[in-house]
């Protein structure tokens, strides 16, 4: 299910009990989505107005109510969105290191400095074999896909391989930055809505205090 | 809480939403910075080391027989090829540090003049410190 289904189905305050308590649905504060599908939080310029377009006036338990609905899907979001920044943070390193095993294998072939070359390997945990590379013969190398399967390239084509790969990890985990970036902005709009309906909340009991206290 | 006379009575624009939103990406920036440069410069330390190491070593039959790392396996390379890629190594990271130095310069700038207009509308009324 989308962020933006998920989040527009959720309602807030749904009671039918024959008064006319007004619903408001997480639409009502949220304006629009950004590229990929998280809603807008809506910057409401005045609160009171706002209250008053809903029929009966929205009530601010009801607006905090619903302003911290939303934050809490959008830290939910949040989470999910740095979980996955952490993941691509360690993919693209692993990327570059293949990347820099395959380029130095070539320079070795071009180089005419020696044709093999020793190497020790990884055989297990923390057993290391010793192999004899041969650099000036040797064309191929053998890249992991996932899944049990390892596929034969040549040295070119494995570096086209991993590039498009590492470019591909770099662009998701700018879309994930951005995202992240988007949902913090949505966070702290909401958090600052909370807040100025519950300011405007204690103002107005007050005022109505003391205009009563003075008639 | 704030006493009466000290509370700040001016309505939230939707332009100081704006910048209380940019003042709040760029602190999730400049605290990303921070830690990457402590980072980098904690590698930076390890290459030195491994280049001190490198120097002590001198030359003699142990020359020729350096591990470097390179992927997950080790390849035996010369020791000046070991030091040329340390060095080439560093200076990569030397100058990631410097451009996220700028970076941060950038950021605590920005940040002081969106202080100094948000702490101007809202006074007491907003927070904008770390700890």
């Amino acid at each position: 299910m989308s962020t933006e289904t998920a989040l527009a189905t959720a309602k807030a305050g749904e009671i039918d009990d024959g008064k006319d308590v007004p619903n408001m649905s997480l639409l009502d504060i949220t304006e629009g989505d950004n590229e990929r599908g998280i809603p807008k939080a809506k910057f409401i310029d005045d609160v009171e107005a706002f209250s008053s377009t809903f029929e009966p006036p929205a009530s601010p338990e009801l607006l905090i109510g619903a302003c911290s609905d939303l934050m809490n899907k959008y830290r939910n979001y949040e989470a999910q969105l740095q979980q996955r920044q952490l993941r691509l943070k360690q993919k693209v390193p692993e990327l570059e290191k293949s990347l820099s095993l395959v380029r130095t294998l070539l320079e070795k072939q071009g180089s005419p400095d020696s044709t093999t070359g020793m190497a020790r390997y990884s055989l297990a945990d923390n057993i290391f074999a010793q192999a004899e590379l041969d650099y000036e013969n040797n064309n191929t190398v053998n890249l992991w896909l996932g899944a049990n399967v390892m596929l034969e390239f040549t040295y070119q084509e494995a570096l086209d391989f991993l590039s498009q790969n590492q470019e591909r990890a770099k662009k998701e985990m700018e879309d994930a930055i951005s995202d992240l970036a988007f949902v913090r902005d949505q966070i702290v709009t909401s958090e600052v809505t909370m807040s100025r309906v519950f300011n405007w909340d204690v103002r107005r009991k007050r005022n109505t205090k003391e205009s009563t206290t003075s008639s | 809480m704030l006493a009466p006379d000290e509370e700040n009575n001016s309505e939230v624009r939707r332009e100081d939403q704006d910048n209380i939103n940019r003042f709040a990406r760029l602190n999730a920036r400049l605290h990303a910075i921070r830690g990457e440069r402590q980072s980098l410069q904690k590698d930076l330390e390890g290459l030195d080391d491994a280049s001190t190491e490198l120097m002590m070593m001198g030359s003699g039959a142990d020359g020729d027989k350096v591990m470097l790392l390179a992927g997950e396996a080790f390849l035996e390379v010369s020791e000046e090829d070991a030091t040329e890629v340390c060095e080439k190594q560093v200076e990569k990271l030397q100058d990631q540090v410097n451009s996220l130095t700028e970076e941060e310069e950038g950021i605590v700038g920005e940040q002081a003049k969106l202080k100094t207009i948000l702490y101007g509308r809202f006074g007491k009324s907003i927070n904008l410190e770390d700890k």
